[in-house]
């Protein structure tokens, strides 16, 4: 009979120590090296949009990848922590990072009722309730000018009133790099653990979740919280770094799209999957923003790189390529024996006659 | 702790699946729930799980009230259960399917790692018991019908319930593996486990169960021991389909 850690081997395909480890080093050094290796302030500056990419599409994988809930609403959500800073800045005087956590902690209560409506419906559903999150905040931080700024927008105060822009964006990218490095360990630390396990039967099967008394709803909800409260924090140091909110930008069903390709694209099942699918598609955005300007031809490609790794590429680059890996270094060879029903037979008899003999 | 439903009813539109149902399924006993195609097994043994609403009646389990109530409300009081048409999670292993059916008391116990290594053990040893632990770490959707409703009924056991309603455990399995399903069926009663098991396979039922209720047209007809079921015109009727 085979021991636990046998099982520990074969069973759980516990994601390895080493790996995640050795990718967060590698992770480490680069956002500690990239703003001295930026060869200008501009690309410093796309360095800190392309991160915010990454905390918003790590954050987004909570939901997505564990309980396989696509939202397209999350850019709402980093709207609404966005403007809750700035609000708390400018309305009530509350110190720059102070109101930061803050407006996370309003985001995650606000998150509940939120989640509450639409985690109750599933699949497309759950998908056009998100979109329509995202439409009703718009029409409200549009139309409530008084307190929002409407479309003149919202100015929110510098935190670092005499720093020059290269030295503002330094910091930025380094508190980023921070948040990211912490929405990641909370990812790893969910993913192995037994709540982590819960909400991934729900993503397999949410019925039979349930028949084996996982509480899902309580679940789910619990963790589109965590997801808010990560999505909010990141959106609320965009405010307190760009200083300027427009209703248009910050409530678009667009932010979503681009954080579900990003994820998809890197493989929601992975640790790092969001990350990666942040820096291809985050570095192309910017690369387009530069030669095309703002135009209707990003909504053409978001949609069709969309259509093109939901159909070839369901599990991301990365287990994609984890896999081409794998069959070059093992040839033809599987790596699970699967056994037919009369292998299975057969081993039993010999099991028996062994066990009498 | 006896299973009990009164006036238990559902319709689907116009389709009455369940009318008016009172069972009583007996503790410490193999019972069986048996009946035609379309009778309203499979209806009912959602009714009593939570998965569906009842229009109108009740169902209690020991001294508790589980009309209506969700599904993980219902596994906790200790009521498990297997599906008509076997559903595992596909794209996890054999050993994170029966890991999947522990339940995180808190959530800070939740935060505890899925990996531990006695949760482990008692999983790995369901999967010895059911004959399929050489397939620990293959993922569900490679495995074999039969190897799935094994593995199915492992992550059932590994909630300790003390009663399982099985749906149709016999459906589509060889017969070597049918003689094993039969066999662990009362291994598992001896160890002090109800169950209620809806089958249609005839041998099967006759030689495992204690007691036998036969549904027609969405309520029971009789109840009754093995020989006494056998014997019953009524029943021969309803197969019949007069
Ligand atoms: N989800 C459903 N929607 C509509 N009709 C249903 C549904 N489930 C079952 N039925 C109907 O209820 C009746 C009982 O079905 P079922 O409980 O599956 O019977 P059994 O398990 O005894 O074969 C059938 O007429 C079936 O068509
Ligand atoms: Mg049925």
């Amino acid at each position: 009979m085979p021991n636990a850690s046998d099982a520990t081997a074969a069973g759980l395909r516990a994601p390895g120590k080493w790996l995640p480890l050795g990718a967060a080093g590698l992770l480490i050094v680069a956002i500690a090296a990239f703003p001295s290796l930026a060869p200008n302030p501009y690309i410093l500056s796309s360095g800190v949009i392309v991160l915010n990419w990454a905390v918003l599409a790590t954050s987004w994988n909570f939901v997505g990848g564990f309980t396989g809930y696509i939202s397209l609403g999350h850019g709402a959500l980093a709207g609404l922590g966005g403007y809750a800073t700035g609000l708390l800045i400018t309305k009530a005087g509350i110190p720059s990072f102070v109101a930061l956590l803050v407006a996370a902690l309003l985001v995650a209560a606000l998150a509940v009722p939120i989640g509450f409506a639409a985690l109750r419906v599933r699949g497309a559903s759950f998908v056009i309730v998100s979109i329509a999150l995202v439409l009703i905040l718009l029409l409200v931080f549009q139309s409530w000018s008084s307190v929002t700024g409407g479309s003149r927008g919202l100015v929110v105060p510098r935190p670092f009133p005499g720093m020059l822009r290269p030295e503002h964006h330094r910091v930025f990218f380094f508190l980023y790099g921070g948040l990211l490095l912490l929405a990641l360990a909370t990812w790893w630390l969910l993913d192995r653990s037994r709540f982590g396990l819960g909400l991934k039967a729900i993503r397999e099967d949410e019925d039979k979740a349930e028949s084996l008394g996982t509480p899902t709803f309580a679940y789910k909800l619990t963790v589109f919280v965590v997801s808010a409260a990560f999505t909010a924090l990141a959106g609320g140091l965009y405010a307190l770094w760009f200083g300027d909110l427009d209703p248009v930008f910050q409530f678009s069903v667009l932010t979503g799209s681009y954080i579900v390709l990003m994820a998809l694209l890197g493989g929601v099942r992975n640790l790092y999957g969001p990350v990666l699918g942040a820096i291809v598609v985050g570095v192309a955005l910017e690369y387009f923003k530069v030669e095309f300007g703002n135009s209707p031809l990003h909504l053409v490609t978001t949609g069709l790189l969309l259509g093109l790794v939901v159909m070839f590429m369901p599990d991301g680059v990365i287990p994609s390529l984890g896999g081409l890996v794998q069959r070059l270094r093992k040839g033809e060879q599987s790596s699970i024996r699967e056994m037919t029903a009369a292998d299975l037979a057969e081993q039993r008899k010999r099991e028996r006659e062994g066990a009498s003999s | 702790m006896t299973l009990t439903t009164h006036g238990l009813r559902k319709a689907f539109g116009g389709v009455v699946a369940i009318d008016g149902a009172d069972v009583e399924f007996r503790p410490g006993q193999v019972n069986a729930l048996i009946g035609p195609n379309g009778s309203g097994k499979t209806t009912f043994f959602n009714c009593v799980t939570g998965m569906i609403k009842p229009d109108a009646g009740t169902v209690v389990y020991g001294d508790r009230d589980l009309t209506g109530r969700a599904p993980h409300v219902v596994a906790r009081a200790g009521v498990g259960r297997t599906f008509q048409l076997c559903r595992v999670f596909p794209r996890m292993t054999a050993l994170e399917n029966v890991l999947a059916a522990v339940r995180p008391g808190g959530l800070l116990l939740g935060l505890r790692s899925a990996h531990r290594r006695s949760e482990q053990e008692r999983a790995l040893s369901w999967l010895t018991r059911l004959g399929i632990e050489h397939l620990a770490g293959a993922e569900a959707r490679t495995m074999s019908w039969g190897q799935q409703k094994l593995l199915e009924l492992a992550g059932v056991l590994m909630a300790e319930p003390a009663t399982i309603l099985l749906d149709e455990p016999a459906g589509g399995v060889n017969p070597a593996l049918l003689d094993r399903i039969g066999t662990l069926v009362r291994e598992l009663n001896a160890e002090g486990r109800t169950f209620v098991i809806v089958e249609h396979n005839m041998d099967l039922v006759m030689s495992i169960s204690d007691h036998i209720v036969v549904f027609d047209r969405g309520r029971p007809i009789a109840a009754g021991p093995p020989a006494e079921i056998r014997a019953d015109e009524r029943v021969l009727g309803a197969y019949l389909g007069v």
